[in-house]
């Protein structure tokens, strides 16, 4: 199946974190590609995990931002050969790459996308609460000096004014750039972006129901979230005030829960 | 009660009997000893500072080297002094030995009433005691003369006393030809000096002796008797006979007039507010029991209490804890302390009355030039100065590692008693940049570096600052300026600014930096007062300088948020320009569209930020962008032999000559030239006008490089800040 396929960009969804999660399809496509580029930026992989894909695919060379979101060459590379951008999680996910596939058709390179395991359909699924109760989703950035961005608090509140679940991502990109040198977001960063977002969120101009939201902020609850999908995985319900001194582990992120169905509470109880 | 502290006492008694009041400096070329003659007479009246009281006691040479210099650091030192069984308090005041820069030496003179003028025996009157002597007879501050080093004569030269007497009388001509030509018509004849008035006196201040012909009578040392002293090396004992400090400090108060006598002539000359107002007449008579005029000379950083601000009363009096307006300060602000600088020593006391010289802690506003009074609106001394920005920079350190501490020190008050100074230090380095008005500001600051605080330093050549501007906008051709991922785009339109809101910028009415959200109205309808659009402007976000960045979007989500970024990347444009990395002048930034990726995490700073930057440079570009440079309006008088000499160093600088007014013998040249163009300027004019110009310059702000020069002078910017010769064109901008 996959050898009919000589030159092109193949967008290949690695799962969450293991080999044995992958579909069949990824493997081989990977396997028969002739540059396997890793994205490392959005997402990673343990070292382990990724030494037994090379065993599994052949070698893989990692590339960061930049490579993708100017992906001038990588094009130029696709019109002779056979690219695969190996992507953590489905590549039409979380992180999505329509624009990277968009601008591909565009110049008449052909695409092939093979889905992966996602973050967004192992949460509901671990955490046990109800996939179709999910808002927007978002992700907590590091700060940057004074500055921090609202916009996922902004994505919090509405979605819990609105009897939604948030999944919150944790950034896993102190510079913002992509290009390297990068800390997964632990618990502790997470609770203090959030007292720095809520800080700031609480000088703009709030409507009565934003007010009281952020007011009980500390009290809302989430499910802590660690390497989901990987032999490590762990989950803990706590307060957003307990946050931070929770343990997390390699790569993390969390569920802000909105009013819980019966079943929804007994589930999510099984983490506390 | 030691002598010192009876005389403290007895200072604090005299200071309120005016006709036992004198005001005095010294006129001096450098190095004919100024310095010495000073700690001298401060010596010599029983003033020295407690902890060199030891060193001083015996005043053997290389004790009296150790303590020199020390005593009169302080802007002034008063001392007591009697004459025929009467106190005098006689308050010395230093005078900066240096060009008149900002009005220091003219300060100076403004505060006495006389003054000595020093001259060296062997050297004579030099250009610089001419200079000197000019100002203080601009000021009618009555001079009288003492010929110094005459030991130098005798011993080292060894003139008969016939000789000795020829060149006295050279000298005393010289002084005199000078009083005829620059004195005020009134004194031009009752202030000329001679041996037989007893207003001149001559001596040595190294070896502690003078006499004058009143005093001969009195000691009964004579001429001959000189002659052998020096000879037999026992000048000791003459200045056991002959005391240098009785006999100048007697010439003082007999020869030369207090504030009483003085203030009426005086007045008129340094203020120009009415003479018939009650303060006016206050003055005039210097009438302690009146309301407070005060001028501040000198900001001096006392070691201890901070800034104390010296300065001269001519009216009322002034007391701890009370009131007092910094003339220009919108506030008035509490005097801390009074006190009178006895010695070398700082002595508080509960008030300081008129025709003294105070010294004062807690008024901040206060600098050197400005006016106190209890009434805001009273006519300053001075006009008041704004200052501008300083547009000059060298970069200075010390020589020996070993004063890093002292001159960091030393900086620090620098800065603090100069408004219009800029000093950054680098702590482990030792490198000081040093930015100001221009050359000769420099100059002067590390002349006080080196003379005043004695730390040898080495000096960078100096540097021009200069300004990027816009010739044109881009107004309907926004430039995009897009973020390294291509999720985040900003399109700019960038214009220039009326010079009427430049102005309003640059003398602050408008508060830099963000602008909240909250304030966007009442912001708004300011600049609206002067002629923009207000609803526009009311959506600002910043002002930096003499720019001014506005949203001029509507309902961008998210943009909110990056607010912040914009700004951030806004600022550092307008610091660091497209043309040459130097700040940006009177540009008016307007965001007119944005497209931003939904999530945060793609629209941080690291992509934010450079989209904004290269947005804000490529307007720039598309909009023709030009360079400016500082410009200083130079005034130079020189006695009429040496104008031409003058008008060509101005000409040849690229500057153009606006007006010549002359006053008898002296003609003033001013003259509006490009800072670039002024190094060296001191240098050339000392040597075209044989050290006898008199200059002072202003600051004009910034005008445009003419076409012709644009490329050169952006191409020499670039290369000293290492970068390639051209800027980068608008293209590069937009990839
Ligand atoms: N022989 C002699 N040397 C003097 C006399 N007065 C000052 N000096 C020396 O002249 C030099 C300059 O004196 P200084 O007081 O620093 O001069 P200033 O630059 O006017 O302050 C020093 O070395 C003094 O010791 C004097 O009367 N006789
Ligand atoms: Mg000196």
């Amino acid at each position: 199946m996959a050898d009919d396929k000589k030159s092109g960009l193949a967008l290949i969804g690695i799962g969450p974190g293991k080999v044995s999660s992958m579909t069949l399809e990824a493997v081989e496509l990977a396997r028969h590609a002739d540059v396997r580029l890793y994205e490392a930026y959005t997402a990673l992989w343990s070292e382990e995990a990724l030494q037994e894909l090379e065993q599994e695919i052949g070698s893989i060379q990692r590339v960061m931002r930049p490579t993708i979101e100017q992906p001038e060459d990588l094009l130029e590379m696709a019109k002779s050969q056979l690219v695969a951008v190996l992507v953590v999680g489905d590549p039409m996910q979380a992180t999505t790459h329509i624009d990277l596939q968009l601008r591909a058709e565009h110049v008449g390179i052909p695409v092939h996308v093979v889905h992966g395991i996602s973050i967004t359909t192992l949460v509901p699924g671990a955490t046990g609460v109800s996939n179709y109760k999910f808002g927007r989703s978002t992700t907590l950035t590091y700060p940057y000096g004074d500055w921090i961005a609202t916009s996922p608090l902004e994505v919090m509140v509405q979605n819990y004014s609105q009897k939604l679940h948030t999944l919150v991502l944790f950034d896993l990109d102190p510079s913002g750039a992509g290009t390297g040198d990068q800390r997964p977001m632990q618990a502790p960063d997470a609770a203090e972006s959030i007292a720095k977002m809520v800080a700031k969120y609480k000088q703009m101009e709030l409507t009565p129901e934003q007010t009281e939201i952020v007011e009980e902020i500390d009290a809302l609850e989430v499910v802590l979230c660690s390497d989901l999908g990987t032999d490590d995985q762990r989950l803990q319900t706590t307060t957003i005030e307990n946050l931070g001194t929770k343990g997390s582990g390699r790569l993390n992120c969390m569920v802000l829960l909105a009013n819980l169905s019966e079943i929804e509470r007994e589930a999510v109880n099984r983490w506390k | 009660m030691g002598r010192k502290e009876d005389n403290i006492k007895k200072a604090t008694v005299v200071m309120h009997i005016l006709p036992q009041i004198r005001n005095l400096c010294i006129a001096a070329h450098i190095d004919h000893g100024k310095t010495t003659l000073s700690d001298n007479l401060i010596a010599g009246a029983g003033m020295m500072s407690s902890d060199l009281a030891g060193a001083a006691r015996v005043l053997d040479f290389d004790e009296q080297e150790s303590a020199r210099g020390i005593t009169i650091n302080a802007a002034s030192a008063s001392m007591v002094h009697a004459v025929e069984g009467t106190d005098y308090l006689i308050n010395l005041i230093d005078t900066p030995g240096h060009v008149d820069f900002g009005g220091d030496v003219t300060r100076a003179m403004r505060a006495v009433d006389g003054c000595f003028i020093l001259a060296c025996a062997v050297e004579g009157p030099m250009p610089q005691t001419e200079t000197v002597v000019r100002q203080a007879l601009k000021e009618k501050v009555k001079p009288v003369l003492f010929i110094n080093k005459v030991d130098r004569l005798i011993n080292e030269l060894q003139v008969t006393p016939e000789d000795m007497l020829k060149r006295f009388e050279e000298t005393i001509a010289k002084v005199n030809r000078l009083i005829k030509q620059f004195a005020p018509e009134e004194f031009k004849k009752s202030w000329q000096v001679s041996v037989m008035d007893g207003t001149v006196a001559f001596g040595s201040a190294y070896h502690n002796w003078g006499i004058t012909i009143p005093y001969m009578k009195k000691s009964g040392v004579s001429m001959t008797q000189i002659f052998e002293y020096c000879n037999n090396e026992d000048q000791k004992t003459l200045a056991s006979k002959a005391p240098v400090h009785e006999v100048l400090l007697d010439m003082a108060v007999t020869k030369l007039p207090g504030p009483v006598q003085a203030q009426p002539y005086r007045i008129p000359n340094i203020w120009t507010g009415d003479l018939d107002s009650t303060i006016g007449k206050a003055m005039v008579s210097c009438d302690p029991d009146a309301e407070l005029a005060m001028m501040i000379t000198k900001i001096w950083m006392d070691p201890h209490a901070g800034e104390v601000a010296v300065g001269r009363i001519y009216s009322g009096s002034i007391s701890q804890g009370e009131s007092v307006y910094a003339i220009g300060a919108s506030k008035p602000e509490r005097v801390q302390q009074v006190s009178m600088m006895v010695g070398g020593d700082r002595i508080t006391v509960p008030k300081v009355v008129a025709g003294n010289i105070a010294a004062l802690t807690g008024i901040r506003s206060a600098a050197a030039g400005v006016t106190l009074s209890r009434d805001k609106d009273f006519t300053p001394f001075e006009a008041i100065r704004h200052y501008s920005d300083p547009v000059v920079t060298v970069a200075v350190e010390p020589k020996s590692m070993k004063d890093l501490p002292k001159f960091i020190d030393a900086l620090r008050s620098l800065a603090k008693s100069d408004a219009s100074l800029k000093v950054t230090t680098n702590q482990e380095t030792g490198e000081a940049l040093l930015a100001g008005m221009g050359e000769l500001h420099l100059e002067i600051t590390v002349y006080r570096i080196e003379e005043e605080q004695n730390i040898k330093v080495s000096v960078s050549p100096p540097i021009v600052v200069y300004r990027e501007g816009l010739q044109g906008s881009n107004r309907g051709r926004a430039f995009e300026g897009k973020s390294p991922n291509r999720h985040n785009r900003f399109f700019f339109e960038v214009e220039p600014l009326t010079p009427e809101v430049v102005e309003a910028l640059r003398s602050g009415e408008f508060k830099e930096g963000t602008v909240r959200p909250n304030d966007g109205k009442e912001v708004g309808n300011k600049f609206g007062a002067l002629g923009m659009d207000k609803d526009l402007m009311r959506k600002i976000y910043a002002i930096n300088g003499t720019n001014v960045l506005v949203n001029d979007t509507k309902g961008i989500q998210g943009l909110h948020e990056t607010r912040e970024l914009i700004i951030e990347a806004f600022n550092e444009v307008c610091v660091k320009g497209p043309i040459a990395d130097e700040p940006v002048q009177g540009m008016f930034v307007r965001l007119t569209d944005a497209k931003l990726h939904e999530d945060a995490i793609h629209r941080g700073p690291a992509q934010t930020i450079p989209a904004v930057r290269n947005g804000l440079k490529g307007a720039m570009m598309r909009a023709k962008t030009i360079i400016l440079e500082p410009m200083q309006k130079a005034f130079v008088s020189v006695p009429n032999d040496w104008l031409g000499q003058v008008t060509r160093e101005v000409t040849n600088r690229r500057g153009i000559i606006e007006d010549m007014p002359s006053e008898g013998e002296v003609t003033t040249v001013i003259g509006v030239l490009p800072i670039a163009e002024t190094f060296g300027f001191s240098n050339d004019i000392r040597a075209a006008s044989q050290g006898r110009a008199v200059w002072n310059t202003e600051n004009l702000g910034f005008e445009m490089v003419p076409p012709q020069l644009f490329d050169k002078v952006v191409a020499q910017i670039r290369t000293r800040k290492g970068l390639k010769p051209e800027p980068n064109s608008e293209s590069y901008y937009s990839d």
